[in-house]
């Protein structure tokens, strides 16, 4: 218990459309252990993407506790959840989200220049990351200059650059060929055998089977939390 | 985030825009350049009118009939009122006047000159007493000024300007040479420094001759010009007093009325001066200052639209841990540099015209030397005046909603 990175209670969120309340999380439970490998599944409309939101320190709840770990950081301020996004969570979007006109080192070194790293061990950092996923002969290329399988690598070295406590992944196969996705994701099985603590929010059962726990939201609740004792192989990327 | 990488994106940003950054700009560029070199020509003739406009000595003032006029009633008023002065009030003045070291007086008029085939037009002939060349000191390239004696017996002598000797007497020696003046030979004594031009008008287009020559061709109907020096420049008030008194006396003024005649001192000259183109410079600050709102406001403007452009950039920063101030620094920091490279290209700019006006025209331009300073902290303010907003719109975007913008 003492060693987990998420630890939720009865997280909710509400948003007010105009007149209506809308109760997008209604009691959300949750613990993730360090060195776990979750997918957060759900159809669209389920609470999943707000759910990842809280996690990922993007948003605060309306009501509930929320441990990251270690740090409750339901009732931080502004500044001090954006010190935990750049300290604690590597994020790995759907879309890649990299600055167009930085090249893959500068993308990789941005949460570094927000953590306050000198230009030197940044670029030393950056570069080291930059090798785990493979792509040490691409960093001076610019986003237009690689594929979206190399994009979406980019992204997730510019998430463990800092060595977050947990890589928060929200579709990161969305826009990709299968080939590709299937190399992301035994990027991301390497990652989970080398000690990183992950979650995937996907709405495909086929990436979630990749997981060793999948987690189902439905109608902002937790429907279902399951161990995956069979994770389908990853092959070798 | 540090000052340094938030400089690095910016030079970025605003070079990655560059032509876009650069119309941005012309507001501020066009401000900037407008009002240093308007300054600049502003202070060229203050610097100008000191140095020779007004070039008497110190405890040195003239009295004359009209003063520096500046409108039309005042015009109307000076002529009604306004009495030529005689040579007996210059009398009157030297020998009544305690304080004075010295009176001197001129008059002048204007005359065709010609010598062969060269010919001046419009030269200014002046009779003078030679003492005036003592108190508006001129200083000789050749020869020598006019003699008390020259005066005394209306020798016909003139001292002559620079243009006249080039003019009339290209390529000799023109001492010992005679002009013609209203058909009267007069023989020249001596030729004076060239003074220069001052808006486009020479200065060295004269001819002075001794006052009683001057009243023998050209009669007695002009008015003088009286030129006193006192005893001391701590005496020039008691002249001056003593000056106004043996006028008013002379000319029958009751108590209460006001002087037929204008006393000009060089400080009142500069006063007048300076109060104009205080005026005018204030004039000018005022439009000015209306092309450099205009030009923050286009600032502020193309921020906004860069702030949205930018979105999604901003939500990714905000996801991996940029705070809401160091994305205002950011912005902040873009809206000041743009400011500010206008600003540098403006001063540039009034350099650039500065130089080009006082070599090409008559216009002496004399470049301020705290205009890059001042610049630098009136485009910081525009940058920060107008980039605030934008900055502060861009740190309270939602990450959320931010990173899901396309």
């Amino acid at each position: 218990m003492s060693d987990a990175v998420i630890r939720a209670e009865g997280l909710t969120r509400s948003f007010s459309m105009g007149t209506t309340t809308v109760q997008a999380l209604r009691g959300i439970d949750l613990t993730i252990e360090r060195g776990e490998y979750v997918a957060i599944m759900g159809p669209s409309g389920s609470g999943k993407s707000t759910l990842m939101n809280l996690i990922g320190c993007l948003d605060t709840p309306t009501d509930g506790q929320y441990h990251l770990n270690g740090t409750a950081v339901a009732q931080l301020a502004e500044h001090e959840l954006a010190r935990i996004r750049n300290k604690e969570i590597g994020f790995v979007f759907q879309s890649f989200n990299l600055l167009a006109r930085a090249t893959a080192l500068r993308n990789v070194e941005l949460p570094l220049i927000y953590g306050g790293i000198g230009p030197k061990e940044r670029r030393e950092r950056a570069a080291e990351a930059l090798r785990e996923v493979d792509l040490d002969d691409r960093m001076d290329h610019r986003p237009n200059e690689l594929s979206g399988g190399q994009r979406q690598r980019v992204s997730i070295a510019r998430a463990l650059v800092t060595k977050p406590a947990l890589l928060l992944a929200d579709e990161p196969t969305g826009n990709l060929d299968s080939k590709t996705s299937h190399e992301i994701m035994a990027l991301f099985q390497r990652l989970h055998e080398s000690g990183n603590t992950m979650v995937v929010v996907t709405h495909e059962r086929e990436i979630a089977d990749h997981t060793r726990r999948v987690v189902t939201i439905r109608d902002g609740l937790v429907a279902s939390d399951q161990l995956n004792d069979a994770p389908s192989s990853s092959g070798t990327a | 985030m540090n000052v340094i990488e938030a400089t690095r994106l910016a030079v970025e940003s605003i070079w990655v825009n560059r032509l876009r950054s650069f119309l941005t700009l012309l507001g501020v560029i066009i401000g900037i350049a407008s009002i240093v070199s308007t300054y600049a020509v502003i202070e060229g003739l203050n610097k100008y009118v000191e140095e020779k406009l007004s070039n008497l000595g110190s405890g040195v003032f003239t009295v004359q009939r009209f003063g520096i006029i500046t409108n039309r009633q005042q015009f109307l008023d000076a002529i009604r009122r306004n009495r030529p002065l005689r040579r007996e009030d210059a009398y009157a003045v030297r020998e009544r006047c305690t304080s004075a070291a010295s009176v001197a007086w001129q008059v002048r008029s204007t005359a065709d000159l010609k010598r062969g085939a060269n010919e001046l037009l419009s030269v200014e002939v002046s009779g003078i007493t030679p003492g005036i060349l003592e108190i508006e000191p001129y200083d000789v390239a050749d020869g020598r000024i006019l003699m008390p004696f020259e005066d005394q017996r209306s020798v016909p002598v003139a001292f002559i300007g620079n243009d006249v000797a080039e003019r009339l007497f290209p390529g000799v020696d023109p001492i010992g040479k005679r002009l013609r003046i209203k058909g009267t030979p007069v023989r020249i004594v001596g030729v004076a420094e060239k003074k220069g031009s001052f808006l486009g008008f020479s200065q060295d287009n004269f001819v002075k001759i001794p006052y009683s020559l001057h009243r023998k061709l050209y009669g007695t109907t002009r008015s003088l010009r009286i030129s006193v020096q006192a005893k001391s420049s701590s005496s020039m008030d008691d002249a001056m007093d003593e000056v106004r008194a043996v006028l008013r006396a002379r000319h029958h003024l009751r108590p209460g009325e006001e002087d037929d005649f204008d006393i000009l001192t060089s400080a009142g000259i500069n006063d007048l001066w300076r109060g104009m183109t205080k005026t005018i410079f204030a004039i000018a600050i005022f439009v000015v200052g209306i092309s450099l709102v205009v030009g923050g406001v286009v600032i502020m403007n193309i921020m906004l639209v860069s702030v949205i452009e930018r979105t999604r950039e901003i939500g990714v920063r905000k996801a991996v841990g940029a705070r809401q101030r160091d994305i205002v620094q950011q912005f902040l920091i873009e809206s000041i540099m743009l400011s500010c490279i206008g600003g540098a290209i403006g001063v540039a700019i009034a350099f650039g015209a500065a130089a080009l006006l006082s070599e090409y025209t008559p216009l002496p331009a004399q470049f301020p030397t705290w205009a890059p300073w001042g610049a630098f902290l009136v485009c910081t303010c525009i940058g920060v005046f107008f980039g605030i907003h934008p900055a502060k719109r861009a740190a309270k975007l939602d990450p959320i909603e931010a990173l899901r913008t396309e």
